[in-house]
């Protein structure tokens, strides 16, 4: 028996000795490849890189295909193969748990050429890790147009230690939040243009007396946050960051926990008096319908919306809903002003273990400045999926084809989006031209986003924080709290006691290493 | 003959229990059925019914708005369903038929090393390597059908179940000069079919079910499953709910309520179908190893 138990434990040992060499060996085999493949690199023959040789590219996007996509790609690579003599396989990664495959993707060292990369997909993250290759050297050869194209400032968005690691689209987004809102009910109840938050009080509160109809009937979790948010002009810093907010624009370096000052017991006050008025019903942070949904079979009044998705949404209305009228109020009004998108909000990295990085950079310079490819590749088959009517703006699907069957096509083409060949939709809802021209002349740069925090030296508290922050502010948020005084002091004191000064202490330290080296005040 | 009063009383209480506890079973189900045939505005606006207000088949329109699609993944379900049942259970029974002969000496220390794998697992990186960087398998579907086709677990059942197999039968075969083969082919398999039976339908079930081998490996829209081609539908809704929804077209739309609930159906439908007739040999197999163990 003893010698059995012994044989037995000498077995264990050795199989754990011998998968560590094992996963000893991969591991440098791996890192061995990496080098090779990046290390051969296509001679350059009078300024015109050669392409004699035959390259299928792997190319991968994010979200789903479209139904023609299989076509789309067939007559792109009859047209890639004629050119540059080369070949892209596309992949989508589609949405499910897309994030996990896409981390997959680029910590796994697959051979991919191109892959969509964002700041909301971690991008700064990835490239802080090495994942992506450095452009900075290939971009000036194998993208000529492309490097002269991009604007300066995006350029410096995407540029980390001095190093390129991306292609940033060239399209300037301003996507500040918003409410939609049933305008034909504002003017039938005689409730003021919305313009404050006063308007939007009143607007509501006729809604639920005058309609009898329950203003934001879904999740109204997004609402009153961004409401809050943008309201205050308290600040994000690199990403969502929960309760540590920027007090403001101008005072980027005056970081603070927002549960501890005055405008959020007067802001929680408020909404106390909106729920108990019925703006939004009791089990508002459970509901997982959205309450865009409530508006299409008018049982609700008003809906969290970004610019461009308040624009989609508004142009969904239009045509599928005859009979409602949308409004749209930007929040950017309470402050006037905007922050567009950073340049990397979308566009294409190459993978570090790209087994053909120049002639990827080549096909993407194709794609970003022929028209013919970017249309192709963008808007899918002339005739079939859009026509271009006089005004140059796209129709779809082309007239003639049963809409049931053929429908507008649409991939994740927001990476390699330039304005110079893009094309407006025909049927897209108008205000949003207005919009931007409002937005353009009050437009002031992202300084918040790039701030990459990982949290690492105080994550147990930051976890305990936003524990505390789901269980006890949200609701109090949301106006869901018997007694408002008792539930902000339970509250503070929670927060307190999770540790949301070291936390804070954290945040302040990045944005002041982030501030000194940008030259903020 | 009459039955004892006592017996009849009983027999009341089972039916009764038993009905209860079908009702409990069977109203999840019928919800989502009557939940596809509902019209879309009714559900958003009262919730889910037992009964359809107004009766619509829009979410099947929809779903099967683009057929070929479809059927493209119910044939690519069925064939690695088929293929690799059979081929797994082939290479598990032979598994364990080895495993449960006596005269074979290393016969513990070999179980004794498949066992040992169930009680840890390398991890999704490991695995997402392995497959595609060593084996090269990504969007192909060999990443779909070897990786499900032996289960240590299904190993360890067919291993018991086979030696509740008398040895004298094989000692027999022997004696009549069958060779190792022909007795697994010819006595031992027929011998098994209830623990076959069994451990196929853990296997039917797993590669009919088995989506996420296909989320991680599968690029092509044409190789998808059944299964991840409608799981795929329902997580296009999820995005709307982030910040990219920004990014997508008016064009893009979620899938209503009632089509979520007819994909479950479509999903469900056939498998439920194929119980009934396995099932004979299903609960033969679970006694018969229970007896003899």
């Amino acid at each position: 028996m003893k010698n059995r138990l012994f044989k037995l434990l000498t077995l264990c040992i050795t199989t754990a000795l011998l998968t560590t060499m094992l996963a000893a060996c991969a591991g440098g085999n791996s890192g061995g490849s990496g080098k090779q493949s990046t290390g051969g690199s296509t001679p350059v023959t009078d300024n015109k890189p050669d392409t004699s040789k035959k390259v299928e590219l792997n190319w991968y996007l994010v979200g789903d295909a479209h139904k023609d996509t299989p076509e789309v790609i067939k007559e792109w690579n009859k047209l890639l193969e004629k050119d540059l003599n080369t070949t892209v396989k596309l992949n989508f990664t589609t949405w499910n748990e897309w994030q996990t495959k896409y981390n997959l993707l680029l910590t796994s060292g697959e051979k991919v050429d191109m892959i969509f990369a964002s700041s909301w997909a971690d991008f700064f993250k990835f490239a802080k890790q090495g994942a992506f290759l450095d452009l900075t050297e290939l971009l000036p050869v194998y993208a000529p147009e492309t490097f002269k194209d991009v604007p300066e400032h995006d350029w410096k968005d995407v540029t980390i230690n001095d190093k390129i690691y991306a292609i940033p689209s060239t399209h300037p987004e301003y996507t500040p939040d918003g409410i939609v809102y049933r305008e034909d009910w504002r003017r039938e109840i005689n409730a003021p243009e919305i313009k404050d938050l006063d308007s939007i009080e009143k607007y509501m509160e006729l809604v639920k007396s005058v309609k009898n109809v329950t203003p934001i009937k879904g999740s109204a979790w997004n609402e009153v946050n961004t409401l809050f948010r943008n309201y205050n002009d308290f600040k994000n810093i690199g990403g969502d960051s929960g309760v540590i907010v920027a007090k403001s624009y101008d005072t980027p370096r005056d970081v603070i926990a927002y549960p501890f000052t005055t405008e959020f017991e007067e802001w929680v006050k408020r909404m106390k008096t909106w729920a108990d008025k019925g703006f939004w019903p009791s089990n508002t942070l459970s509901i997982k319908q959205e309450s865009g949904d409530f508006i299409k079979t008018n049982t609700g009044a008003v809906y969290w919306r970004n610019t461009p998705g308040a624009a989609g949404f508004i142009a969904d209305i239009d045509k599928n809903y005859k009979g409602i009228e949308m409004g749209y109020f930007p929040f950017s009004r309470f402050h006037n002003y905007v922050v567009p998108n950073l340049g990397i909000n979308n566009g294409m990295a190459i993978p570090k273990n790209a087994a053909n990085p120049e002639r990827s950079l080549m096909v993407l310079e194709k794609l970003r400045n022929d028209k013919a490819y970017y249309e192709l590749m963008t808007y899918g088959l002339e005739g079939h999926n859009y026509v271009v009517d006089e005004n140059g703006a796209l129709v779809s699907p082309a007239p003639g084809k049963d809409p049931a069957k053929v429908t507008a096509y649409g991939i994740a083409s927001w990476g390699w989006r330039t304005d110079k060949n893009d094309r407006p939709s025909a049927d897209r809802w108008k205000g949003e031209d207005a919009l931007i021209e409002e937005y353009k002349p009050i437009a002031r740069p992202d300084i918040f986003s790039p701030i990459l925090m990982d949290y690492q030296p105080v994550k147990a508290q930051l976890a305990a924080v936003n524990q505390v922050y789901q269980q006890f502010g949200q609701p109090l948020m949301m106006g869901l709290v018997p007694d408002v005084d008792k539930a902000i002091e339970n509250y503070r004191s929670r927060l307190k006691a999770a540790g949301v000064d070291a936390v804070l202490e954290y945040v302040q330290k990045e944005v002041n290493t982030y501030a000194d080296a940008r030259g903020l005040k | 003959m009459r039955a004892e009063r006592s017996t009849i009383v009983f027999n009341i209480i089972g039916y009764i229990v038993i009905t209860i506890f079908t009702v409990l079973c069977a109203l999840p189900f019928w919800l989502i059925i009557s939940g596809s045939l509902s019209a879309e505005n009714d559900i958003i606006r009262d919730g889910f019914k037992l009964i359809p207000q107004n009766f619509s088949i829009d979410a099947y329109k929809s779903v099967f708005q683009n057929p070929e699609q479809i059927f493209t993944a119910y044939r690519v379900t069925i064939l690695l369903t088929l293929g690799g049942t059979a081929l797994g259970l082939f290479l598990t029974s032979m598994a364990g038929y080895v495993l449960s002969r006596k005269d074979f000496k290393y016969r513990d220390s070999l179980a004794f090393f498949i066992y040992f794998t169930t009680l840890f697992s390398g991890g999704l990186i490991p695995w997402y390597i392995l497959i595609v960087n060593y084996l090269d398998w990504k969007d192909n579907f060999l990443a779909l059908l070897i990786p499900g086709l032996m289960s240590a677990w299904n190993i360890i059942l067919m291993k018991n179940f086979m030696k509740s197999i008398p040895e004298s039968i094989t000692e027999s075969a022997k004696i009549d000069g069958a060779g190792e083969f022909t007795i697994y082919l010819k006595l031992i398999l027929p011998l098994a079919t209830p623990g076959l039976a069994t451990i196929g339908l853990f296997l039917g079930l797993s590669y009919w079910n088995d989506w996420f081998a296909a989320n991680m490996f599968i690029t092509t829209e044409s190789k998808y499953p059944l299964q991840f081609l409608l799981y795929k539908i329902l997580a296009s809704a999820a995005v709307l709910k982030t910040d990219i929804a920004g990014n997508l077209g008016p064009d893009f739309k979620p899938p209503a309520e009632t089509l979520k609930m007819a994909v479950a159906i479509i999903v469900t439908g056939p498998i439920v179908f194929l119980y009934p007739f396995v099932q004979r040999y299903f609960v033969k197999g679970l006694t018969i190893g229970a007896v003899k163990g």
